[in-house]
């Protein structure tokens, strides 16, 4: 039972709520009070009587009679910790008692659970855990929520005892009455404590101050871990649900490309195959095992159509006419610039020097170890369905399943499961592995459990894209940076995987080009401009977004800039970071950090700096050495300081940096998309190899202590990899190179043209 | 029809004889925590040991452990708490947490052989398993403190 409760005047409305006014927004003032299984107290007003009676003071928290304190968790989980760090706000300003907490994942589309840092992709907040803004946009009314309901049960425990209620203190899950040395449990007042008429308002200024917090900024067990230990973590490809079968989809291998004719005769006698499905764009076929299916798969004998556009794909043409749109200074798309401060125009027309460069970018696959798969089960009428998928967004997961069965949003009832690694993949309005399973559940009638096999998972990812990068610097006769622009020929990513979020984005795609602003450092004239090219694979958010591909060329450019001037890459960036001392602090810990000058045997160094996330901000140096025999190179520890404001979990973010920089050098050396005659190349981890233990470096990161806001962490640690890296191959070889990935054979092909005396840094 | 004994239960499987033990263990017994990362050998969250000793079990055919003895993480203690999933919690080795359950049979599988292994034994014999998060010193750092309280 929910109770809908009319708010006073001087309430926000929820329409208010919706659109988060101001940063004092009472969360809770949503016109939700949930009061649950509650008897009528004497006023009318439900009593909580029943053992298991909770009392919900606003949308994100219930409190029950027996104790138990249930948080709703807005976001997913998908290693990073959010699920853990964004509910143990709310608990902290609660004062709860951590054991006490249960938390639930928002299994819904509801855009009062939806994070305010994602109100601009559709023009309200979504549920959507993606570019590190989880902690980042639910920080804030977190606390305010827990605040409130922790004025809630002091309200209801003056009221109870008949004492003042500044008399009244709390501890963990009690509240305590000095004076009297009475105290009673959150649990006890709760049962006795009737839903007001008005829920209290909080503003942040009563929030606990940084010394007072029990949890926040310790380490605590991240609450999914115990399960990841043991196999009980149940991820989407887990789900079992009575009466299901399975399906394996033979896909198009060339994307827009159709079945013309199916030969499944094969398939359907094999032992367990039940069903064979057409779908637009591959066949399914269908079984009572996950192995007849696979089995069947390869039996089919399938004629596509042959019309398809990215039939024309040439990865090495495509890379080049990217190129030529990025250095063609004419040429311009009709979409906003991404950034532009002072003249640059001018700049360039009274350099004494231009320096340019160009970079190339390959396309990365995310990798994920679990392959996209979905089980759904949908009505007969094929108008409304249950779904089970590892998302990375509960909102677009609902409107994007409405909108493939042609029905409303509120006819989806989706589970939210453990995701076996996200990074971006499972973001989509679209996401092809739910349609997959709710086409074949629709035409077999049964709920269908669909799995892709990795070798699907790489030929039908959805990559980081193509890029070629132009970029030119306009020196002054003393040598000053007075003018920088940054040129990213690559396609729009919004405009193929989230259509609605484009339509909202005024031009400005900020999956493509997030890194390719200049913002910490003091050169006055900047412009970026995304040069919107015609994309060559399905495409997809990566891990960092686009800062892998953008950092690496602008702060690769940084550091032939450093060179042109003569001066040290560091002491050059803590110089330009003069007027950013987030910026210059991170920079200058991460030199002591790497004892920057100190030269080493056979070994050198390189950096590099970058934001992400909000405010967050970070510098990484690399160490490495290359055999220049084999081209292989080699890093052996990176360092790295970062500024993301309060740090929540010392330990996660470590973690996250760790498996930020591991991700970011993996795609640095080794990672390497490519697409020629629509067909992806590449098909298992044989052929996309990813870094193993034995290649890792050691890591050491420290985050600078501050009583900022938190920023976003799960990205952060990766902006800087490639340029750090190519920064310290230059410095051991004298060889600039300007495309990723670095693989043996390109740095080998790069040491070999080198020139025979070529300047060493 | 396969018989074996998973987890110290004898079952009979209705599978065909070339179906791979992954789908045996996960669909047709139900045992999810292994899991599925790539089929061919490559990345290891599949793995399993039987009669002791690790194997990709999507590269296993199920007539082939006719008569075996398989573990799978659900049976690799009674109670989840080997030392190596408590040195796995206490070092919060597992970030999504995919790849854990075939790090963990991997592990096991080293200390079951060497109980006091070196950094470089404990890399080299890793190295068959993929972890995408990163999660690789954790994985060394929970193993030396599961080796020390064995
Ligand atoms: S699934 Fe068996 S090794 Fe990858
Ligand atoms: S914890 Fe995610 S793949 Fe290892």
């Amino acid at each position: 039972m929910t109770r809908e409760r009319t708010l006073g005047k001087t309430r926000p409305t929820r329409r208010e709520f919706l659109q988060g006014v101001g940063v004092t927004f009472v969360v809770g003032a949503t016109g939700i009070v949930g009061a649950c299984g509650l008897e009528p107290g004497d006023d009318g007003l439900p009593l909580a009587s029943a053992p298991d009676a909770a009392i919900s003071p606003n949308a994100w928290v219930s409190l029950a009679a027996d104790g138990t304190i249930t948080i709703q968790f807005g976001g997913t989980e998908m290693g990073q910790g959010s699920m853990t760090s964004v509910p143990l706000a709310l608990a902290e300003e609660l004062d709860a008692d951590w054991d006490d907490v249960r938390v639930e994942t928002v299994a819904e589309h509801n855009p009062v659970y939806g994070n305010p840092a994602r109100s601009r992709d559709l023009g309200y907040p979504i549920l959507y855990t993606a570019g590190s803004a989880t902690v980042r946009g639910y920080f804030t009314p977190m606390r305010q929520a827990g605040a409130q309901a922790r004025k809630f049960l002091l309200d209801s425990a003056a009221e109870q005892w008949g004492v003042p209620v500044a008399e009244l203190s709390t501890e963990p899950s009690r509240v305590v009455h000095g004076a009297s040395g009475q105290s009673a449990s959150y649990g006890e007042i709760v049962a006795r404590a009737k839903v007001p008429e008005y829920l209290p308002e909080v503003d942040e200024s009563e929030f606990k101050s940084h010394d007072e917090f029990r949890y926040l900024g310790k380490d605590l067990t991240r609450l999914d871990v115990p399960a990841k230990t043991n196999g009980s973590a149940e991820y989407g490809i887990d789900v079992q649900v009575p009466g299901m079968v399975y399906a394996s989809i033979l896909r198009t291998p060339v994307e827009g490309e159709s079945p013309v004719a199916v030969d499944d005769a094969a398939a359907r006698a094999i032992d367990g195959v039940t069903d064979v499905v057409t779908l637009p764009y591959g066949v399914a076929v269908v079984g009572e095992t996950v192995e007849a299916t696979i089995w069947g798969k390869a039996a089919l004998d399938v004629t596509w159509s042959e019309s398809s556009r990215f039939r024309a794909t040439d990865h090495a043409r495509d890379l080049d006419d990217y190129e030529a749109r990025a250095r063609d200074l004419d040429f311009h798309t009709d979409n906003p610039l991404w950034q532009e401060k002072g003249d640059v125009d001018t700049a360039f027309a009274n350099a004494e020097r231009v320096i340019e460069a160009t970079y190339r970018t390959d396309p990365a696959y995310h990798a994920q170890m679990e392959p996209m798969n979905a089980t759904a089960s949908v009505s007969e009428d094929g108008k409304s369905a249950e779904i089970w998928v590892s998302t990375q967004t509960q909102s677009l997961t609902v409107l994007g399943s409405a909108e493939a069965l042609e029905t409303t949003p509120e006819k989806i009832a989706m589970h939210p499961m453990y995701i076996g690694g996200g990074y971006g993949r499972r973001t989509e309005y679209r996401q092809k592995y739910v349609d997959d399973a709710l086409f074949v559940s629709r035409a077999v009638g049964k709920p269908v459990k669909v799995i892709w096999s990795r070798e699907d998972d790489v030929k039908d990812g959805a990559f980081r894209p193509l890029a070629a990068q132009y970029l030119r610097a306009a020196l002054d006769a003393d040598g000053n940076i007075t003018g920088l622009e940054q040129r990213v020929a690559t396609p729009t990513v919004l405009g193929y995987m989230n259509e609605p979020r484009w339509a909202h984005a005024q031009g400005r795609d900020g999956i493509a080009m997030n890194g390719a602003q200049t913002t910490r450092y003091a050169i006055p004239n900047v412009r970026a401009e995304h040069v919107i090219v015609d994309r060559c694979s399905r495409l997809a958010p990566w891990r960092g977004v686009a800062t892998s591909y953008t950092r690496f060329a602008n702060e690769s450019f940084m550091d032939e800039l450093a060179h042109t001037l003569g001066a040290d890459p560091l002491e050059f960036r803590i110089d330009l970071a003069r007027e950013n001392p987030e910026g210059r602090a991170v920079l200058e810990e991460v030199g002591r950090m790497a004892n920057w000058s100190e030269p080493r045997d056979g070994r050198w160094l390189g950096v590099a700096l970058s934001d992400y996330g909000g405010s967050s901000v970070s510098a990484g140096v690399a160490e490495i050495s290359v055999d220049e025999t084999t081209g292989v190179v080699r890093v052996h520890r990176f360092w790295m300081a970062i500024d993301a404001g309060f740090i929540l979990s010392p330990r996660n973010t470590e973690a996250q940096m760790e498996g930020t920089i591991i991700y970011g050098l993996s795609n640095a050396l080794k990672e390497r998309i490519t697409v020629n005659g629509g067909v992806v190349e590449q098909s298992n981890f044989y052929d996309y190899q990813v870094m193993r233990m034995n290649e890792v470096p050691e890591v050491e990161v420290r985050a600078l202590t501050n009583t900022r806001p938190p920023s976003g962490i799960g990205e952060l640690g990766l902006a800087t990899t490639g340029a750090a890296v190519a920064n310290a191959l230059f410095a051991a070889t004298g060889v600039r190179m300007r495309e990723l990935p670095m693989t043996p054979d390109r740095v080998l092909t790069a040491l070999t043209a080198r020139e025979p005396g070529a300047p060493r840094a | 029809m396969a018989t074996f004994t998973i987890n110290g239960r004898d079952v009979d499987v209705d599978a065909h004889p070339d179906a791979p033990l992954l789908w045996v263990i996960r669909e047709h017994l139900k045992l999810t925590g292994t899991k599925f990362g790539c089929g061919v050998g490559q990345c290891g969250a599949c793995m399993v040991h039987v009669d002791g000793q690790t194997a990709f079990s999507c590269r296993t055919r199920v007539a082939d452990v006719e008569g075996r003895e398989i573990t799978t993480i659900e049976g690799l203690s009674e109670t989840g708490e080997h030392p190596l999933q408590q040195a796995w919690i206490a070092e919060e080795v597992p970030q999504c947490g995919y790849c854990q359950s075939g790090q963990i049979m991997r592990a096991a599988n080293l200390l079951a052989m060497n109980p006091q292994p070196t950094r470089d034994e404990i890399v080299a014999h890793m190295s068959t398993n993929i972890c995408r998060c990163g999660t690789y010193s954790r994985i060394v750092r929970a193993i030396e403190r599961a080796a020390q309280e064995v």
